[in-house]
Parts: structure tokens; C-alpha cells; sequence
């Protein structure tokens, strides 16, 4: 096990290596920069062009690129993502700042998604082919069907046309005000959690039809376990696998890419911090998100992985 | 919809009206004003930024040497601020403004000219290392003196009509001189001006807090105890924040489509005031691209545009209204409506228009059916309309014209280098006047962001002479001269229809009246609540 988990965390240096790269070249490639996008969007007659070469040579884009590439590398290699060109305060901070209303949020929304699509689909797989069965499906492929985005407006406009009221509009941590923070969150997290868990739900009852037609399921049926039993011991340990996979990417997904749904609840989130930061060419903060986003789905799989061998002994074995 | 437009038109009347019909209400103390602001700035620097998104947060921290009156529609009319009287020199060389006594920042340090002088010189003469983007606006400007304690000197090179106006700039926050003298970059980091609220706190990407100063000069102001501005990028999220009365007020403006659907929720408890807006999207023609430098291919380009019937139909639909020239209509230096007429594009009589493009392009070899690509920039409101409109005009002249959309970030990139045939272009100002809003015109060696990339040395000497004419009638002539050689004779730049700012707003908010610019009257001192 101990081999098999340094194997996995050694594979994602070269992973993380080839992300950085690219970003770094894609970025460079898009027309326009930061200066630009700083000093010209806005229709100024007024700005010269010494003024605009004086800004690119403080934020050291008339560099050579492989000098500009390894100057950031080697302030990775130190944990330390520089300071963003359009504000030019620390990276960190502003990814901080936006982190724990993104990671709250997905953790919510994952959880709304868990609790609906692992029971439905069991239930559905269990009464295949009758009426809560056209139900569960009906449901889920409805969830399939709304982008999460589109379902934030429908509530935001059920609740301000039936209640007159709407979510707050500025973050609180919930340790500071939980009613406020919930009040603000649940929303985007039950319209986000109700598309996820309808991946999930499908998943779910796919892999446990498949599971519950195996051998080992009819044996224990003639030896005469509970249901219940058979259920929570031999099928859905087995089941669960898939439907595991797909909650936990949709989990580091949902960390950075809630962009529209953040825009209509106006969270400010890392999805949004990310677009404004592609729009404005930031360079430095687009790659410290990519490179954060990336590393967390490295993190995402690796625990999947890992929780796979644990729950499967014949991955560890093999 | 009848309805809503009638209750808007009401309610616009009556906005309008208000000062001259309805005793002014007791302005009362307390609360706290909500509002989104649609963009958040880079730095907290007046004298560096570009976008409104620092002055309606930020510019209740400061106070600027003059401001605008806020209460006057038409956003041109000097009022004291920071200087409580001025003086010029017979010559027009020597502006000299007394500033007011007792004004405190809000470390509690008394504001003296030192700190006037230091600012402008920030501005004007920025030291190495420190970006000014208006440094060009003050080329006018020799010399700054503080000759005493409370006087502050400008020295031009040469008179200026439009030196007061540069002054009325909302960015020209005043700083302290001691600061800026340790550390000229201290402010983009930083806020402690003598405005009428003190910063409390900004959390990136979520908001601005303000609160009341007591300590502000204007004794009784400001009347609301803070403020909170929001950002909000999302219109729809701003929308919702008004409608379900989160929020008072959003300063930049709304569409049509949005100013009904707030309306129609909210009913008797919100006011609409619409002004025209000072910014306009215009056409950029490349002259250095064949067959665009022909002054008859341009002429027929403008004469296509039925500019009458756009403004009622887009209207409803965009953020635009008036048919326009050089200057926002209703403000002193705007060319009549019937006077504009008479130039290329604007006649009424659109099939004559048509007819005289039409014979032109023929003149001058262009065939029919003759396809160029039109360059817009990808944002939608109201860039989307009007280029789809741009394109039928043309179509209706025998044009084929492609349209490429690229992304607003790296828009200007191509228009920079002329790579382009015809594209869309863009024009905003802080402040109706002439020579801020036609320095946009002048050559491509004095001005490379004309990216028309032409060069007229006539229309440079109208431009100077208007500058320094001695009286506001001769300046007129002189701006109607530049306008048709800029718009019919040479056809240079092609205009659309001037933006329209629709402001809907809670009827709690008292004391604050639209102007045409959405980066004016943001200082809230003025500004109070019913309720």
C-alpha cells in the first residue's frame, strides 16, 4: 500500500510540470495583455504608449518568455504564486479570500448531491420498472437536463416574485453568522447539488442493477440474509465505486468552475475570479488558479484512488 | 408594457421636473445607502485608473479641487469644492483658487495648497517610476504654484477654454503632499482623503464599506451614515439586488428591457431619470485601407445609416437614444437638431440619402455587392445591436459586410496596429466638453488612438483655434466647422446614436440627480434616505 501511494504522488510531478507549460504558452498566445486590458478598455485617449511600455517593463512582460517562465517556476518551487498583474497584491490572498465560500459551497453542493442520488438510486434499481422507478428517472434526467445557472434564476425569481426576497448578496463565514451564511449558500448549493446528483442517481442505479444480478448477490438471497443486509454489505460496497468516482471529480470541479452559477448569485468564488482573471489577462493569477485547480484534481483522484484500494482489496493486492 | 412605459415616462417627467415644481424635502440623517457597482478597480489611484468601478465606490473617500454641481442635468456646471472661489488672469494664462479653510483629512491633518500642488503634480508632472494616465490631458498646463497656505496657481502655456472642466475630473482625488513625498505609490494601496465618508473596509471581489465623517467641512453633511457598495458583475444579479430592494441604486445604468422589469415589480416605489449619456460608439473607417481612404466610399458609409428611424426603434431595445454629433445633446456646445440635419447621414430624408451613397460608391468604383469585414468588439450590450444594425444600413447600399467579433480583452490590439477594415470604436468622458470630446479626431500623429489612422491638418486648426477661442459663440462656430469637415465633408469617423443612462432607483434616495456621465456625482455627499 505504502508503495502504491508514493507511486501515485511521484506521477503527479510530471502531470503538474506539463500543466504549468501549457498554461504558461496558452496564455501568451491569446492576443492582448494586461496593460491593454487596464488601460485602453475603457476608450482613454490619453494614455501614451511610453506609459504603457513603463507598465510592462514593471511587470516584467518584456522579458524573454523562458525567463519570465522559469522566474515563475522557481517562485513555485517556493510556494510562492507572486502578486496578481492586475492589482498587484499577493496571489495568495486573493485566492484565499474566495477560497472558503468556493470550497463551503462544494462541499454543500456535494453533499446535496450525495444524499439525493446515492438513496435514489437504490431505490430505483430496487423497483425497477415500477412507478418510483419512472420517477427517480424522470427526475434525474430533469436535473440532467437544467443547468445549474438556469435553476439559480428560476429560484432567485420564485423568491423574489412569491416572497419578495432575494439571498444576501455579500459572503459571511459561517462562523461568523451561520444564518446569514447558509441563507446565502443554500440556494446555489441545492440548484448545483440537484444537477450533480443527477449523474449521480443514474450512476447509482446502474451499478447496483449490475451488482444485484451477480452470483454472490443470489447466494446470499438463498442463504436467506435481510435485504438490508444483502443491501448495505455485498451490494452497495460494490456498487458505490463508480458513483465515488463521479462525486469526487464533480467535487474538485465544482471548486473553480461555478462560474455562471457564482455570476447569478453574485458569490464571489474562485469560478469568478478565474474568468475575470482570463478576461483581464493576469497572467500570474490565471496560472497559480490553473495550477491550483490542477493540483486539487491530482489530490481528488489520488484519494479516490486511495479509497479504492481500501474499499476493493483487489486493487491494493494487484 | 403600455402600462410600464407610460409609469417610465411618468416617473422620467417627473424627475425632470422635481426641482422646479416640488418644494424640496428636509433632507434627513441616517442609514445606509446598498448599491452594485458592475466593475471593481485594480488600485485605489484616481490619478492612475480608468474605470468608474473606483469612482463609485471610492469617491466618497476624497474630494476633488472643483466638482461638478450635482445638481445640474447637464454635468457641466463648475462648483466649489475643495476651492471655494477662482480667479483668471485677463490673459486666460493664470488660473488661481482660494481653497476653503479648516478641511481635514481624515488622519485629521488640515488640507493646505501644498497638498493641491503636490497632487496636480503627480498628475501632470508624475516622477519616474509613477503612471499618470491623464498626464496628456494637461499639456496646457506650465506651472503649478502655492503661492500661500490656502491659494493654488496654474500657469498655462496657453489659454484654454476647457481648463475648468479638466479640473472637474472625478479622479483627480486630493491627496496629502507629506504621503506622497515619502511614497508616490502609497495611494494605490491605500485611502485617506477629506471626503465625506471615511474608509472602513474593502474585501476584494465583494465590497466597499463607508462611513459618515464626522469631521467634513460641509457642516450637516454628508446625511447617511455609510454606504455599502456591492460588486456585482452579473446585470441580471444587479437586477434582482434592486428589484428585491437589496439595493437603492445602480450608478452606471440599465437597459430598457431591465428598467421595465424593475418598474414593473416594484411599482410607485421606484424613480426612473434618464439622461442622454456621454459615450457613443463610433465607426471607425481604416484610411489606410483600400477603397476607405476615398472620402466618397466613407460619405457613402454614413449616408446608408438611417440614423432618425434607429433612434426610436433601437431605443427600445438598447442603451442608446439621441441622433448626435460631436457633443451630448441639450449641453451648451451641441449642434441643434436641426442645424445636425443638414450634415451627411443625417438628413431625414433617408431614400435621398441612400440614393447619394449609393452614387458615390459608383463614383468611386466601389461594385455592388462589394464585401468588407466590420470589426466589433464582443460585448453585448450595446455593441451586439448596434453592430447587427451597422450591417442591414450597409446591406441597403449594395454593401456585403462580414462581421468578426473579437473579445473585448483583446480588442484594441488590432486597432492599434490598423489591422482592420471598418471597425467599431469607442468614446466615454467624464465631463461633456468639446476639447475632451473631440481630441479623439485629431491626426493619428497627435492622437494615436485614432485609429482611423488619418492625418488633417485643417481639422487639427479648428480644433486648436476652438480650444482658445475668447467667447463661447465663437467657439460654437468653430466646433460646428470641426464637426462637418469630421462627419460630412471628410467623413472621417462615423457616428452611431449617443448612449442613453436609465437610472431606476428606490424612491428612499433623495439627492442625487443623473447626468450624463456615470463617473460624475458619486461623492454621496448630497445623497440622503426617506427611510
Amino acid at each position: 500500500m505504502g508503495y502504491y501511494v508514493l507511486k501515485r504522488l511521484l506521477a503527479m510531478i510530471p502531470t503538474l510540470l506539463g500543466v504549468a507549460v501549457l498554461i504558461f504558452l496558452l496564455l501568451r498566445v491569446v492576443p492582448g495583455d494586461v496593460v491593454e486590458a487596464r488601460f485602453l478598455a475603457q476608450g482613454s485617449q490619453f494614455v501614451s504608449q511610453d506609459l504603457m511600455n513603463a507598465e510592462r517593463q514593471k511587470l516584467g512582460l518584456d522579458q524573454p518568455l523562458w525567463k519570465q517562465f522559469t522566474t515563475w517556476m522557481w517562485g513555485l518551487a517556493r510556494f510562492d504564486f507572486g502578486v496578481s498583474m492586475w492589482t498587484g497584491g499577493s496571489i495568495a490572498e486573493e485566492i484565499k479570500l474566495r477560497f472558503a465560500l468556493s470550497l463551503q459551497l462544494a462541499i454543500m453542493a456535494s453533499t446535496v448531491a450525495t444524499l439525493l442520488a446515492i438513496p435514489l438510486g437504490i431505490l430505483a434499481a430496487m423497483k425497477q420498472d415500477t412507478w418510483v422507478d419512472y420517477t427517480v428517472r424522470v427526475f434525474s434526467i430533469a436535473g440532467l437536463a437544467m443547468p445549474s445557472f438556469w435553476l439559480g434564476i428560476l429560484l432567485i425569481l420564485v423568491m423574489l416574485t412569491a416572497f419578495k426576497w432575494i439571498p444576501p448578496m455579500v459572503f459571511t463565514p459561517i462562523w461568523v453568522d451561520p444564518w446569514q451564511n447558509l441563507a446565502q449558500l443554500v440556494w446555489p448549493a441545492l440548484a448545483i447539488g440537484y444537477r450533480y446528483s443527477a449523474v449521480g442517481t443514474r450512476m447509482m442505479r446502474s451499478a447496483m442493477l449490475e451488482v444485484l444480478r451477480e452470483d454472490y448477490i443470489r447466494t446470499a438471497r438463498a442463504k436467506g440474509l435481510w435485504t438490508k443486509l444483502i443491501l448495505s454489505r455485498h451490494a452497495l460496497k460494490n456498487a458505490i465505486l463508480p458513483v465515488l468516482t463521479v462525486i469526487s471529480l464533480e467535487f474538485a470541479f465544482l471548486l473553480g468552475g461555478l462560474v455562471v452559477t457564482e455570476q447569478v448569485f453574485n458569490l464571489n468564488g474562485l469560478g469568478m475570479l478565474f474568468v475575470e482573471a482570463i478576461a483581464r489577462r493576469d497572467y500570474t493569477l490565471t496560472q497559480a488558479l490553473v495550477m491550483l485547480i490542477a493540483t486539487f484534481f491530482l489530490f481528488v483522484n489520488f484519494f479516490v484512488d486511495i479509497a479504492y484500494a481500501w474499499i476493493d482489496p483487489r486493487i491494493r493486492y494487484s | 408594457m403600455r402600462q410600464i412605459r407610460s409609469f417610465v415616462a411618468i416617473a422620467a417627467v417627473t424627475a425632470l421636473a422635481a426641482p422646479f415644481q416640488v418644494p424640496a424635502q428636509q433632507p434627513r440623517s441616517g442609514g445606509e445607502l446598498v448599491f452594485p457597482v458592475p466593475s471593481e478597480p485594480p488600485s485605489y489611484d484616481g490619478h492612475r485608473e480608468e474605470t468608474f468601478g473606483l469612482i463609485h465606490p471610492f469617491a466618497p473617500f476624497y474630494n476633488t479641487l472643483l466638482r461638478v454641481d450635482p445638481f445640474d442635468k447637464s454635468g457641466t456646471k463648475p462648483a466649489p469644492s475643495l476651492a471655494e472661489s477662482w480667479t483668471v488672469s485677463p490673459d486666460g494664462r493664470i488660473y488661481a483658487f482660494k481653497l476653503r479653510k479648516g478641511v481635514k483629512f481624515h488622519d485629521g491633518s488640515e488640507l493646505i495648497s501644498e497638498d493641491v500642488k503636490a497632487t496636480y503634480d503627480k498628475i501632470i508632472f508624475p516622477p519616474p517610476g509613477v503612471g499618470s494616465t491623464r498626464k496628456g490631458q494637461y499639456a496646457v498646463v506650465d506651472t503649478i504654484r502655492a503661492p500661500d497656505k490656502y491659494e493654488v496657481q496654474f500657469r498655462l502655456k496657453e489659454a484654454s477654454g476647457s481648463f475648468i472642466s479638466s479640473l472637474l475630473s472625478p479622479y483627480n482625488f486630493v491627496y496629502k503632499a507629506e504621503i506622497i513625498a515619502k511614497d508616490p505609490h502609497w495611494y494605490e494601496k491605500n485611502v485617506m482623503g477629506t471626503g465625506p465618508f471615511k474608509f472602513i473596509e474593502h474585501v476584494k471581489g465583494s465590497h466597499v464599506v463607508g462611513r459618515r465623517n464626522a469631521d467634513y467641512w460641509d457642516k450637516g453633511k454628508p446625511y447617511l451614515d455609510s454606504f455599502r457598495a456591492i460588486f456585482m458583475r452579473d446585470s441580471a444579479a444587479q437586477v434582482a439586488a434592486v428589484r428585491g430592494e437589496r439595493a437603492h441604486i445602480q450608478f452606471r445604468g440599465f437597459s430598457p428591457a431591465e428598467r421595465d422589469s424593475i418598474v414593473s415589480t416594484l411599482g410607485n416605489k421606484v424613480v426612473v431619470q434618464e439622461s442622454p449619456w456621454d459615450c457613443i460608439l463610433l465607426v471607425s473607417i481604416n484610411h489606410e485601407k483600400k477603397p476607405f481612404d476615398d472620402k466618397r466610399v466613407r460619405r457613402a458609409l454614413t449616408l446608408a445609416l438611417d440614423r432618425h428611424q434607429a433612434s426610436t426603434s433601437l431605443s427600445k431595445i438598447a442603451i442608446v437614444k439621441a441622433v448626435a454629433g460631436v457633443q451630448v445633446p441639450g449641453t451648451p456646445f451641441a449642434t441643434p437638431p436641426e442645424e445636425l440635419n443638414k450634415l451627411a447621414g443625417y438628413w431625414p430624408d433617408i431614400k435621398k440619402s441612400r440614393a447619394e451613397a449609393r452614387r458615390l460608391l459608383k463614383e468611386a468604383g466601389v461594385p455592388e455587392g462589394f464585401s468588407f469585414t466590420f470589426t466589433n468588439r464582443g460585448i453585448p450590450m450595446p455593441y451586439e445591436p448596434l453592430g447587427v444594425w451597422l450591417i442591414d444600413q450597409w446591406r441597403q447600399v449594395g454593401l456585403n459586410v462580414k462581421q468578426e467579433v473579437i473579445e473585448a480583452a483583446a480588442y484594441y490590439t488590432p486597432l492599434r496596429k490598423g489591422d482592420f477594415q471598418v471597425a467599431m470604436d469607442f468614446q466615454c468622458g467624464y465631463i461633456v466638453d468639446p476639447d475632451l470630446d473631440m481630441y479623439k479626431f485629431l491626426s493619428f500623429d497627435r492622437n494615436p488612438a485614432n485609429y482611423g489612422r488619418y492625418k488633417d491638418p485643417v481639422l487639427d486648426e479648428l480644433y486648436d483655434k476652438q480650444s482658445r477661442a475668447k467667447s463661447a459663440e465663437e467657439r460654437k462656430k468653430l466646433i460646428r466647422a470641426f464637426e462637418k469637415r469630421l462627419l460630412d465633408e471628410e467623413a472621417h469617423y462615423l457616428m452611431t446614436l449617443q448612449w442613453h443612462r436609465i437610472i431606476p432607483h428606490s424612491a428612499k434616495v433623495k439627492g442625487w440627480t443623473v447626468t450624463p456621465s456615470h463617473y460624475l456625482n458619486n461623492t454621496l455627499d448630497t445623497v440622503w434616505l426617506t427611510q
